[in-house]
């Protein structure tokens, strides 16, 4: 049984591997491929495929995987009499288009066999449970590049995966304060606008600065730094505010926070609109031009890596502390837990990933405003977090990606017209979608109140677990 | 000076014009149990909570091993206010938070249960050993403390044990039967490891059997980890039984202190039980 289960795994790992080079062999090899499959050199008497190969080979130089894509695709359909599409360059064809897609499942290949693997060493030859996860995580990985490198980046789907990741990161943040600790705060919104400015402001590059800050000289700041060290940057900046206010505000009793984050997020917002600071904020102007991400890989891995610090954080004994302070603020501090160093450290954690899912936010809609971040992105969160239950990282999360989806495009054909055989459906008009969506949540609000998940977590134990009735014996 | 474990020197708690506590001085000694009795209302749980930080006293002292724990006297609005005695003899002001206290080694039950009620028994008592950590935030969040951890937790489950509920621990604490919940919140505070426990009305809701065996139990503890009890309790069996000093007190005031024979006989107190007029 254990010898089985390594070579089974090895043999896995070695097809991974080998896939890997396989594919990888004929990514970099475009240029000769196109080359290969003009065996007459048409192209140059053919002023039409001359033209189509033209842009092919311009966004080989841009380097945008997926305007490469459209092009090949529209050269070799529309010339595929003329060109030699058979044999090695049909192969080569199929490898360049899905080699992302191989390279991901590959690497899926990778991870079953090292999960395998480990079960062989272990005691009792079980599979253990972090190593389905670990395998469950790289498939989703997998998944979103596959998708990305197939359905093309723009597609809705990505756009609701990219936009529900970053806001599962800002309403697991807010969970960790409203849910965990039981301290009402509404200042994501403000907490979100201080990570987004600072990431912007530290990374639009010195040669664009002129024109994005084109009333104010330029700006100040003449330098830019890598992303991620920006985004770690953006969570110190919005954590920093957090430990200033809470200073006076978390010694009182725990509704003045609400009003004092309140507060805060309406001020930061027209602060950062000031005119006065213009040179570092760009007045009520657009930041613009700083650094992107171009695969949805990359919130991903950033929003994955802070939900699972804080599931680390809560499932701690600071995170026990927290679910203690909630549940009864004198009895906590009985059991010697200090209230205010306690509630410091939730609301200064939870504002320094609201600041990085505010810089992934940033990085998503290539444009950052002050304006945007109004109270209602707070509410919206807020929703969320609320839907999802409180006290729940994983009804949060998946919250957050049915709630952008329903909102972004399941929903979205309310707000146009709809006309069948010749007769306009009632009711259909833009605003429509705004009304069914309030409805949908009183009606959750009112009858869920303790949300999808009140605060249980999914996990896999429980969807496998046998079940077990309650007071009942079991018949046979 | 005398070295009394817990020392109270005329704590008084004064609220708006309600004077709760009124000069009341007294103290318990190493090992000992001494039990605060009283009718309904004559202020004995907010006497605990001058002593655990949860009020501070208008005025008087605290000392925890003779080292000055709470301190106070009547300030700011209350300096006009004051109805009591002694305004002027204790000049510091020392108001330390509930967890001070705690950490200090002195460690409380609730007249009104208060579990964590989202918890389960188990973890209720995980809770109350956070104080012994030394880990960090990041440290503990990147489980670079699971030695320490695992010390926790089987603290907290060898208290269970001790209370007699390491088969319930898995269930949500306030599930548990009354007098049940009653000892998780004593294995809470053991959890602290206090070396002085104060316990408000232990065996409320509980028939004599019961409370009989709470008795015992209080004894065993604290044999078992060495500890001095300063019990609040309306059961006077149990007082009298497991008792080496009871403190009386009416309507703040302190009536009458002795052995339990002594305070058994005594007419100020019978007549504060059965709320006979002494004019
Ligand atoms: N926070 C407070 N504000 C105002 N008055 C208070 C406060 N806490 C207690 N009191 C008053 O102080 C008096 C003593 O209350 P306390 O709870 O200490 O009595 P007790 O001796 O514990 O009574 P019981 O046996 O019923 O528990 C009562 O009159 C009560 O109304
Ligand atoms: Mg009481």
């Amino acid at each position: 049984m254990k010898t089985n289960k390594i070579i089974i795994s090895i043999l896995l790992i070695i097809c991974a591997v080998g896939l890997i080079i396989y594919s990888s062999g004929s990514q970099d090899g475009l240029d000769e491929l196109l080359l290969r499959m003009d065996t007459q050199n048409l192209a140059d008497s053919d002023a039409k495929m001359q033209k189509a190969l033209g842009r092919v080979q311009e966004s080989i130089l841009e380097n945008d995987r997926n305007k490469i894509l459209r092009n090949l695709d529209r050269y070799t359909e529309t010339f595929s009499q003329k060109l030699d599409l058979g044999g090695q360059n049909a192969a080569d064809l199929f490898i360049y288009k899905n080699g992302p897609s191989a390279n991901a499942i590959s690497i899926l290949i990778f991870a079953i066999g090292i999960a395998i693997l480990l079960s062989a060493f272990d005691k009792n030859g079980r599979l253990k449970l972090p190593s389905v996860y670990f395998v469950l995580v790289v498939a989703l990985y997998a998944g979103v590049y596959i998708a990305e490198n197939t359905i093309g980046s723009n597609s809705m789907l990505m756009t609701v995966l990219k936009k529900g990741v970053i806001y599962a990161l800002i309403a697991v943040s807010m969970n960790l304060l409203n849910g965990f600790t039981g301290l009402f705060s509404l200042g994501q919104a403000g907490f979100m606008l201080i990570g987004a400015y600072t990431y912007a402001i530290f990374t639009i590059p010195p040669a664009s600065r002129a024109q994005v800050y084109q009333y104010y000289d330029g700006g100040l700041i003449q330098f830019a730094m890598p992303a991620v060290p920006a985004i770690v940057l953006a969570g110190i900046a919005a954590a920093f505010f957090a430990f200033l206010i809470g200073l006076p505000v978390l010694r009182l009793k725990s509704d003045y926070l609400a009003i004092a984050t309140l507060g805060f997020a309406e001020i930061i917002r027209a602060i950062f609109q000031y005119d006065g600071l213009g040179p570092i904020t760009n007045g009520s102007n657009l930041l613009r031009r700083f650094t992107t991400f171009n695969t949805a890989l990359f919130p991903f891995i950033v929003a994955g890596v802070s939900i699972m610090l804080i599931a680390l954080v809560i499932n701690s004994t600071y995170g026990r502390s927290f679910k203690a302070i909630r549940d009864d603020e004198v009895a906590a501090e009985a059991m010697g837990i200090n209230l205010f160093r306690h509630k410091q450290m939730s609301f200064v954690i939870s504002s320094f990933f609201a600041g990085v899912g505010g810089a992934l936010l940033a990085m998503y809609q290539t444009t950052v405003q002050a304006s945007a971040f109004k109270a209602s992105m707070t509410y919206e969160i807020l929703l969320i977090v609320v839907i999802g239950g409180m006290g729940s990282i994983t009804g949060s999360v998946m919250t957050s990606f049915l709630f952008v989806a329903a909102s972004e495009w399941w929903l979205r054909f309310l707000d146009n017209d709809l006309i069948i055989g010749g007769f306009q459906v009632p009711l259909l008009r833009s605003g429509f979608r705004m009304v069914v969506f309030s409805i949908v949540i009183m009606i959750m609000v009112l009858f869920y109140r303790r949300g999808i998940m009140g605060d249980k977590e999914f996990t896999l134990k429980k969807l496998f677990a046998p079940r077990v009735k309650k007071g009942g014996k079991e018949h046979d | 000076m005398t070295n009394h474990e817990l020392e109270l020197k005329n704590i008084t708690m004064q609220f708006g014009g309600v004077v709760a506590v009124d000069n009341l001085s007294m103290y318990v000694d190493s090992g000992e149990i001494v039990a605060l009795i009283g009718p309904n209302g004559a202020g004995k749980t907010t006497a605990f909570n001058c002593v655990t930080g949860v009020y501070k006293p208008t005025n008087g002292q605290v000392l925890y091993r003779n080292s000055v724990i709470v301190s106070n006297h009547p300030q700011g609005k209350m300096a006009a206010l004051y109805a009591g005695q002694d305004a002027g003899i204790y000049k510091e002001t020392v108001e330390p938070t509930p967890d001070k206290i705690t950490k200090l080694g002195l460690a409380r039950t609730f007249q009104n249960i208060r579990l964590f009620k989202t918890q389960t028994v188990f973890e209720n008592v995980l809770i109350a050993t956070h104080l012994h950590r030394t880990s960090n935030l990041l440290t503990a969040a990147l489980h670079l403390n699971y030695k320490e951890e695992r010390k926790l937790r089987e603290l907290a489950l060898e208290m269970l044990r001790v209370v007699g509920l390491e088969d319930l621990k898995n269930e949500i604490a306030t599930s548990l039967p009354y007098g049940k919940q009653r000892r998780l919140e004593i294995a809470r505070a053991l959890a602290t490891k206090p070396k002085l426990l104060l316990l408000d009305e232990p065996a409320a809701g509980m028939n004599p059997q019961e409370s009989d065996d709470l008795a015992q139990f209080i004894v065993s503890i604290k044999q078992k980890f060495n500890l001095s009890v300063f019990l609040i309790e309306h059961h006077m069996d149990l007082v009298m039984d497991i008792s080496d000093r009871i403190y009386v007190i009416d309507f703040g005031k302190l009536i009458a202190h002795g052995t339990p024979g002594q305070i058994q006989d005594n007419p100020d107190v019978i007549a504060a039980y059965l709320g006979v007029d002494e004019q």
